[in-house]
């Protein structure tokens, strides 16, 4: 674990943030962070339906010592506010999920989603640009045919980096209710939207029909006791997909079986431990967020005090438990009526699958060894962090004598919580989404 | 006895969460208020289950009717009434009066509806759970019919006189704003004895209701209340209030939900005439606390 506590810390923030981190608007606010298959690209959504896109600077040898970076990319605007008329409601902008896919040419191809449509973005480079048209001049008006007297072959010569992004598909008006996940298959041709009681898959290629292939709505409304909360395709076997619900359990489905997956092949739940039992039980109990280890023999789920690995062959109960903040357990009324208990954290594993992140309260995050069984809290904020910095562990008093260094419950600032990290596919490098403000973290290279 | 000022003050909690989400941007969460509406539901049971502890109080006969100042929207049997301006056309109303319980004549009315909902929407939510003091409300909620009736008896004398005479015949409506008048359901007339059989054997600790009316009812104490028939209508108001409350919510989901994520309303207003069916199996004991705690009139002035 040590190499997570010499973390060199450098702040993104992305365009249009007030400087001072205190005085932000809500549309700034981080939504999502991916990155991409090869790390070389961070996306991040935001409230105000913007995907900014950061790139990994290409290290120099001349800079040995300063691992690449990421400077900002692209920033395009994926999604606004749109109107049901029909139903007199509000669609939100907020980009609730951004998902790559494989890179298969020049271009970058991502999806990112609000409540109700899905996009397919093409981000692409231009650093050429064609001169010489026969029939337009350079500034592009038309000339007239008649004053052409020769013709000649456009050449492309260099220009300006300029990096745009294109909405290649829009795949709209499939969910009746809101979308919380999005997943591609390792087949790169389809992928699953997933909302509160459906789950829809889709090729990427057609827009106006997808096949649903999850329905939980009951016939009777008055029966519903659960909803759905994430899904993620497996990462290898592009038949099998799981799916989280509010009630802390995650069905495993297997696309050969039927056409309407509603019967699960595997069903994951551990027993309620009755004495933890309480008015809040059921709300903390529900899975916020599912991701599949990339080996694709474990699945991880953050429920709201703690992260669970399941074996994908034990359905009984799952292989390792980390409590993440179970100080809160003591403060779940305060949490309701605050509105925090609500709060959907995010989980990631890193690429070796050997330790797993989240997020918690006060900018804080945690990480879990799974090998040492250790842990550490890291805190994202903007005093702790300057340039080459060390991320100190930080610890959070329960009760008696405070330390030094720790802080109390009763200190925690609840309104800077951490839902959104992520973690490089291969590198040790995180980012993590801290408010309006963007964290990336390596690991100090010895 | 803490248990239930407890689940008391998460049911007005979540009943206010439940109300904020109608006017968040983005729609009404399903999700959120499912776990809304399960906490609703846990602190219901836990209020119903928890033993009265005998603390009750017989009110007197001059105990002033609470002013039926809080808004009373009452819905016909389901849809289409325009809940948001009423209700909030009523809180100039009930701001000057926060000290009296939350309760008014009005949701009385909303009895014989919500209580025919109650039923089937409270054996549907509950048919998975053993909780006999849930079985109890089922046979609660029937017999609760007949207590308007009694109620109406009584109303004129208190103060919502100011009942405009239309309440007859009006059945399932109520002039919203002033929330004084009471619809008329006075046509069910089930015998009043089995109406309070349940409730009095609720109050008497046990929180099960499942023996017939036979089973020994009550110290003599309840007598005497039964009689006045006031104290009835205002334990009835008190919980009835909430069931309106409740029925505020349903018809104004209703009206947004409707043309929204279907079955989001249906789910809402399932799980609210759930709470609402809750109250009267614990009224009579839970009267004087009932009046004195404030989160109850607060939860509604609120709305």
């Amino acid at each position: 674990m040590k190499c997570f506590s010499r973390y060199l810390p450098y702040i993104f923030r992305p365009p249009n943030t007030i400087l001072s981190s205190s005085c932000y608007t809500e549309a700034d606010i981080i939504s999502t962070v991916e990155f991409n298959h090869t790390g070389e690209l961070l996306a991040t959504g935001d409230k105000g339906g913007r995907v900014v896109i950061f790139q990994r600077e290409q290290e120099s040898k001349n800079q040995v010592h300063r691992r690449g970076e990421y400077n900002v990319y692209s920033t395009f605007q994926s999604h606004e506010p749109e109107f049901d008329y029909l139903k007199s409601l509000e669609i939100e902008e907020k980009i609730n999920k951004i998902r790559w896919l494989p890179q298969q040419n020049a271009a970058y191809f991502l999806l990112s989603t609000n409540d109700k449509t899905v996009k397919l973005w093409k981000v692409s480079e231009r650093d050429k640009r064609p001169e010489g048209y026969n029939l337009k001049d350079e500034e592009g008006r038309l000339r007239d045919p008649a004053t052409i007297t020769t013709l000649r072959v456009p050449v492309l010569r260099p220009m300006d980096l300029m990096v745009e992004a294109t909405p290649r598909r829009v795949f709209a008006n499939a969910h009746t209710y809101h979308i919380n996940s999005i997943s591609v298959n390792s087949d790169y041709e389809t992928y699953m939207s997933a909302d509160d009681l459906r789950i829809n898959l889709w090729n990427f290629e057609i827009t106006n029909q997808s096949f649903n292939i999850v329905d939980i709505k009951p016939a009777n409304m008055e029966e519903l006791t659960e909803v759905i909360t994430a899904a993620e395709f497996h990462p290898h076997h592009c038949n099998t997909f799981v799916y989280s619900s509010s009630k802390g359990t995650i069905r495993l489905c297997d696309m050969r079986a039927s056409a309407l997956c509603d019967r699960h092949t595997k069903f994951f739940e551990e027993p309620e431990d009755p004495s933890n039992r309480s008015f809040f039980s059921e709300i903390i109990s529900s899975i916020s967020d599912v991701k599949f280890s990339h080996s694709g023999r474990y699945i991880m789920t953050r429920d709201y005090l703690t992260v669970k690995v399941w074996d994908l062959n034990m359905e009984n109960r799952p292989i390792e438990t980390y409590q993440v903040h179970d100080y809160l357990r003591s403060k779940l009324c305060s949490l309701y009526e605050n509105d925090c208990i609500f709060d959907k954290f995010e989980c990631v594993w890193n690429g070796s699958d050997s330790v797993i992140m989240t997020g918690s309260y006060n900018n804080f995050f945690r990480m879990f060894d799974r090998n040492t069984k250790r842990d550490v809290t890291l805190e994202a904020s903007r005093e702790n962090s300057k340039p080459r910095a060390i991320l100190k562990p930080r610890k959070v008093c329960v009760g008696g004598k405070r330390r030094k260094d720790e802080i109390s419950v009763d200190s925690l600032d609840f309104s800077k919580k951490i839902l959104h990290t992520a973690w490089h596919p291969s590198e040790n490098i995180i980012a993590v989404a801290a408010t309006n403000n963007l964290y990336i973290f390596q690991d100090k290279v010895n | 006895m803490e248990f239930k000022l407890e689940a008391h003050r998460i049911v007005s909690i979540s009943l206010g969460k439940i109300y904020n989400s109608r006017v968040q941007r983005g729609g009404i969460k399903l999700h959120k208020n499912l776990l809304v509406s399960l906490v609703l539901r846990s602190a219901r049971q836990v209020y119903l289950s928890d033993p009265c502890p005998g603390l009750y109080l017989a009110g007197t006969a001059g105990t002033p009717m609470p002013q039926p100042g809080e808004p009373a929207a009452q819905p016909p049997a389901g849809w289409g009434e325009a809940p948001p301006p009423p209700a909030r056309a009523a809180w100039p109303d009930t701001e000057p009066q926060p000290e009296r319980p939350a309760a008014t004549d009005a949701p009385q009315a909303g009895h014989p509806e919500p209580a025919a909902t109650v039923t089937g929407a409270g054996d549907c939510l509950r048919r998975r759970e053993e909780d006999t003091a849930e079985a109890a409300w089922g046979r609660v909620v029937g017999p609760r019919v007949a207590a308007p009736v009694g109620v109406s008896d009584v109303s004129p004398e208190g103060p919502s006189a100011g009942c405009p005479p239309a309440r007859e015949g009006q059945r399932g409506r109520i002039p919203r704003v002033d929330g004084r008048c009471v619809p008329q359901p006075a046509e069910e007339e089930p015998s009043a004895p089995p109406a309070l059989c349940p409730r009095k054997r609720g109050a008497a600790g046990a929180g099960r209701g499942h023996a017939g009316c036979a089973a020994p009812c009550s110290t003599p104490l309840k007598k005497p209340r039964r009689d006045g028939g006031e104290e009835d209508g205002e334990e009835e108001m008190e919980t009835g209030n909430v069931a309106n409350l409740i029925n505020i919510f349903g018809s104004s989901f209703s009206g947004l939900l409707r043309k929204s994520p279907a079955g989001g309303r249906e789910e809402e207003e399932g799980e609210e005439s759930g709470p609402e069916a809750a109250e009267p199996g614990q009224i009579c004991c839970d009267k004087p606390v009932l009046r004195d705690i404030n989160p109850w009139s607060t939860a509604i002035v609120a709305f």
